[in-house]
């Protein structure tokens, strides 16, 4: 076999739950085989779309992109944004990911339509959000104004929470909490803590709405006219780096907050009780209807398979 | 205060700069007849793009702000911007190709005496054109692999291909603009920048 | 590789070629070399637009279009009047004040060249008028705007922060420190050239025209206090500050002063869309051109070759000094963040460093090199706003880089000139 060079670019920074992925991934790609593989971190090759658009092309072997992104795209993959429909669970969650056939039967399809093979989709941690003043209902968001991602079902879910959704860029959030433009904004408990968003904000509140997704995948034609041993080697690789992550990314939600509780020992973290949540969980009706309406049956079907590897992930783990 | 003093604060309160002198004569063209006429035409659309777009862009990013502050944010703002900026910027390399305004580093090429100085403005006009024609085919192709894919952008929900459309353009068009200022510097005994600018800085306010 | 790119870029520079041209030759020999042909250019295309694209950049044209709308009217002069009735019998006075107003104008908005525009387009012909030369002025505006890094709000710092996993906060405080360093010795610097050269003097106002002068400058006194009270008001953000001034300007310029009718304000939007343009297709080939280098691992096959390993912390800050400012003369700071911070963070963490200090040190590598040839931001933008050729813009530069790399030198070995502040608020 000859040895090549692939590339693998990702979202994040080294150091952070995609960076920790694709370094396992490249550790067993170059145990098992002749090829060497070199990571190009957050903004090192561009933006989330660029880095997209450069793995269609195949100037990029693999590319690691959030279906939050992936959305512009594959409109589908914003299933991921409905809240409350991944389980809060660890357990369920993980059964969820290693079986679900929406992941690895329907989604693969709408992959490939874009020229790439997806090769799995992994969970990066619960979705928090940091606040100046404490988050126990609906009620107490009136008036927040709440930084989203531009993503059309974000808008939708924050203002059925009942703030005020507010597009910044996110270069711009930092500073904006700082100043007090706004009073808000949500992200995975990991990088709560890795972008210092407890510096500029007082209160952390887990209301369980969602857990971060993400999908690494590889340009299509790039992958079908590998050999069998070197699909071979990437199907462990993958396999290896999520076995890996599921352990690796629920840890690190307990280690984030250890660490900005030492940081800031002042910081108030919530996590809501299963009756505080009801009547932010109770907001959700409409988010799906939308999803269900920018989508149409493709995105039902998705929808509605996902419910019910849900449901068997929660019976496999009881 | 003396009559003088009041004299000279008046007189430094006009303003501090003319008036961009070669910005603010009406476009020519150094075409002959119906081509001339497209090429005053071009002229003046590119530059009511770049004006309506830096005005845009200021209303936008003020609505924006009263709209948060008052209502809600405009949830387009930052990509209405963001196509804006791609708009100004390949109208205006064009626009400032035309005037001769692109930046370069000509200490060596100004030592020059005219002859040799002639021949590089000649060779440096024919190899920015190829390079800008060139980057046009390559940026219609992008264009159209774009278009192929169809993302959208998130908040507007509009093909992401709509925003690239001037950018082949405006690389056509300096492209063109460099072939015309070569053909100029063939045909006239002087020196030009660019098709309506001779060589040289205005060599007022230079004092090194 | 990086020989061959930055030969055909250099060489193309000095011929004179529109400097776009250098930029994408670099890059297309880049992309021919590693792929052999032209087949996946479009990548190159892709980062010319991405690269103009961040929302930051925004405030660029929007301070452009106001400090252009005050600098053709009323504002501007009226604003300076003031300054001058206080600093004007001083040797050096306007100097300093123009170090000191870019410092503290680049400081909220964040953006150097933004604040080359906004404070450079009003001062320097007054500076022209009062004696000094060009090539000084240039410089001192080019220069001091690039403070701007250091002091907070800096996206620099943020990047860094996030990439390196430093507290944002504790960069923010320790970048006061070495960014006030600077402007004092921008100052000192300022006063020596004014005495040497004997730049005159006006007389010294009495305090009944400095009232005079106070009470003309109330309607232009709104812009520092729009862009100060709405920033840390928490109204608005930098970018959006620039636009609230484009409207404050128009106000005043075409309602209150009448110095501006409509048609002038459209040449006024079309001169900031052309001033814009120009820089920008910089900024785009420069990230094209970035893409190309990190994509070819030349940091890292560079800074492999020169084995950090083995040493101690003194000659690892060198070099990450040296790294950053070489990278900076070429390649966009915020890419350059991007790419090298990950390739020393071993060393740091191995060796034990202040990761705050290590930061500081970046930052003010980085802020010089958006000032140093021959790749700048805020060179190309004087450029253009100013209309000066390339060596003009660039001949008054060594003092300062001199002042600015002494004050790199002196970081390295008395970490404390960062860390002072830092230490005082959190520890
Ligand atoms: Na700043
Ligand atoms: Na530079």
């Amino acid at each position: 076999a000859t040895a090549d060079t692939w590339r693998y670019a990702h979202e994040e920074a080294a150091s952070e739950v995609q960076g920790v992925f694709a370094q396992k991934f490249k550790e067993e790609i170059e145990a098992n085989s002749e090829h060497t593989l070199q990571l190009f971190p957050f903004g090192t090759l561009g933006e989330s779309a660029d880095i997209m658009e450069q793995a269609q092309s195949g100037i990029l072997q693999f590319v690691n992109q959030s279906p939050g992104f992936t959305g512009a795209l594959i409109p589908e993959a914003q299933v991921f944004f409905v809240p409350y429909l991944l389980p809060q669970d660890e357990a369920t969650l993980q059964e969820f990911f290693t079986n679900s056939k929406a992941i690895k039967e329907m989604f693969p399809a709408l992959y490939a339509e874009q020229g790439l093979e997806l090769l799995t989709m992994y969970p990066e941690g619960e979705v928090c959000m940091t606040t100046q003043e404490p988050v126990k209902s609906p009620a107490d968001l009136a008036g927040v104004k709440f930084r989203v991602m531009t993503n059309p079902l974000l808008v939708e879910s924050y203002s059925a929470f009942g703030a005020t959704p507010t597009p910044l860029p996110w270069g711009e959030v930092y500073g904006a909490l700082q100043t007090g433009i706004i009073q808000g904004q949500e992200n995975p408990r990991f990088y709560l803590d890795s972008t210092k968003m407890y510096e500029v904000t007082d209160v952390i509140t887990c209301i369980g709405h969602n857990n971060f997704t993400t999908a690494a995948m590889a340009n299509k034609d790039f992958y079908d006219g590998l050999s069998d041993a070197d699909k071979t080697v990437i199907a462990n690789a993958t396999d290896a780096a999520f076995e890996y992550i599921l352990g690796y990314q629920s840890e690190l939600g307990k280690t984030s907050f250890d660490n900005i509780l030492a940081a800031k020992p002042e910081m108030e973290i919530n996590i809501l009780s299963e009756a505080e949540r009801e009547p932010f969980k109770a907001t959700a009706g409409p988010v799906e209807a939308a999803y269900i309406e920018m989508t149409g049956d493709t995105g039902e079907a998705i929808l509605t398979q996902m419910k019910a590897d849900l449901k068997a992930a929660e019976v496999a783990t009881q | 205060m003396t009559n003088e003093q009041e004299n000279d604060m008046l007189a430094a309160s006009q303003p501090l700069v003319e008036p961009d002198a070669d910005i603010l004569t009406d476009d020519t063209s150094a075409l002959p007849g119906v081509l001339g006429v497209l090429d005053i035409g071009i002229a003046k659309l590119e530059a009511f793009m770049l004006a309506a777009g830096v005005l845009l862009m200021a209303l936008n990013t003020v609505a924006n702000v009263i709209g948060r502050v008052f209502f809600e944010s405009l949830y387009f703002s930052e990509e209405l911007n963001r196509i804006l900026i791609i708009l100004i910027t390949f109208a205006g390399i064009s626009y400032a190709a035309r005037h001769g305004r692109h930046i370069r580093m000509s200490a060596i090429y100004d030592t020059l005496p005219p002859k040799p100085r002639k021949m590089m403005t000649i060779l440096i006009s024919l190899v920015t054109a190829i390079f800008m024609l060139g980057l046009a085919w390559y940026s219609l192709q992008f264009l159209l692999t774009t278009m192929g894919r169809g993302r959208v952008l998130p908040a507007l929900q509009i093909p992401v291909w709509v925003t690239l459309c001037w950018v082949p353009m405006g690389f056509v068009l300096t492209g063109l603009q460099y072939v015309l200022t070569a053909i100029k510097n063939i045909i006239e005994p002087d020196i030009y920048l660019s098709t309506n600018v001779l060589e040289g800085y205005d060599n007022d306010e230079r004092e090194i | 590789m990086a020989w061959i790119v930055f030969g055909v870029m250099i060489v193309l520079l000095l011929l004179g070629f529109p400097m776009m041209i250098p930029l994408m030759a670099g890059t297309l020999t880049g992309f021919l070399l590693i792929f052999g042909d032209l087949s996946q250019i479009e990548t190159a295309v892709q980062q010319i637009v991405a690269g103009i694209r961040p929302a930051s950049l925004i405030a660029v044209p929007m301070f452009i279009f106001a400090a252009d709308i005050m600098t053709r009217g009323q504002s501007a002069g009226r604003l300076i009047d003031m300054v001058m009735s206080f600093v004007g019998h001083l040797k050096g006075g306007l100097a300093v004040a123009t170090a000191a107003a870019c410092t503290m104008f680049g400081a909220v908005s964040g953006s150097t060249q933004a604040t080359v525009v906004a404070i450079g387009s009003p001062l320097r012909p007054r500076m022209l008028k009062a004696g000094y030369k060009d090539s000084f002025i240039l410089a001192l505006i080019v220069n001091s705007s690039d403070i701007a890094f250091l002091i907070p709000p800096s996206i620099g710092m943020i990047i860094y922060g996030v990439v390196s996993n430093t507290s944002i906060a504790e960069l923010f405080i320790a970048g006061i420190g070495p960014g006030l360093l600077i402007l004092v010795c921008f100052s000192i610097f300022s006063v020596i050239y004014a005495i040497r050269n004997d730049v005159p003097t006006e007389p010294r106002a009495n305090w009944a025209q400095r009232l005079k002068a106070v009470q003309r400058a109330l309607w232009p006194m709104g812009f520092p206090a729009i862009i100060i009270g709405g920033i840390y008001g928490g109204v608005f953000s930098p970018t959006e500050a620039a636009a609230a001034c484009v409207l404050y300007a128009l106000i005043l310029e075409v309602v209150i002063f009448r110095e501006l009718d409509l048609r002038g304000v459209f040449d006024t939007a079309k001169s900031t869309g052309l001033i814009t343009a120009v820089v920008f297709i910089l900024v785009g080939a420069g990230a094209a051109f970035s893409w190309i280098i990190s994509f070819a691992q030349i940091p890292q096959a560079v800074l492999g070759a020169v084995g950090i390993d083995d040493m101690g912390s003194i000659g690892v800050l060198f070099v990450i000094s040296v790294a950053f400012f070489i990278g900076c003369m070429f390649v966009d700071p915020i890419v350059v963040i991007l790419v090298l911070v990950p390739v020393f963070a071993p060393v740091v963490d191995a060796i034990g460093l202040d990761p705050v200090h290590v930061g500081i040190i970046i930052t003010l590598q980085v802020a010089i090199g958006s000032a140093t040839p021959p790749f700048g931001c805020d060179i190309f933008t004087a450029i253009a706003v100013f209309k000066r050729p390339y060596i003009e813009v660039i001949r008054g530069t060594p003092p300062f880089i001199a002042i600015l790399l002494s004050v790199s030198v002196a970081l390295i070995f008395f970490p404390q000139i960062a860390l002072f502040l830092r230490d005082l608020a959190f520890k």
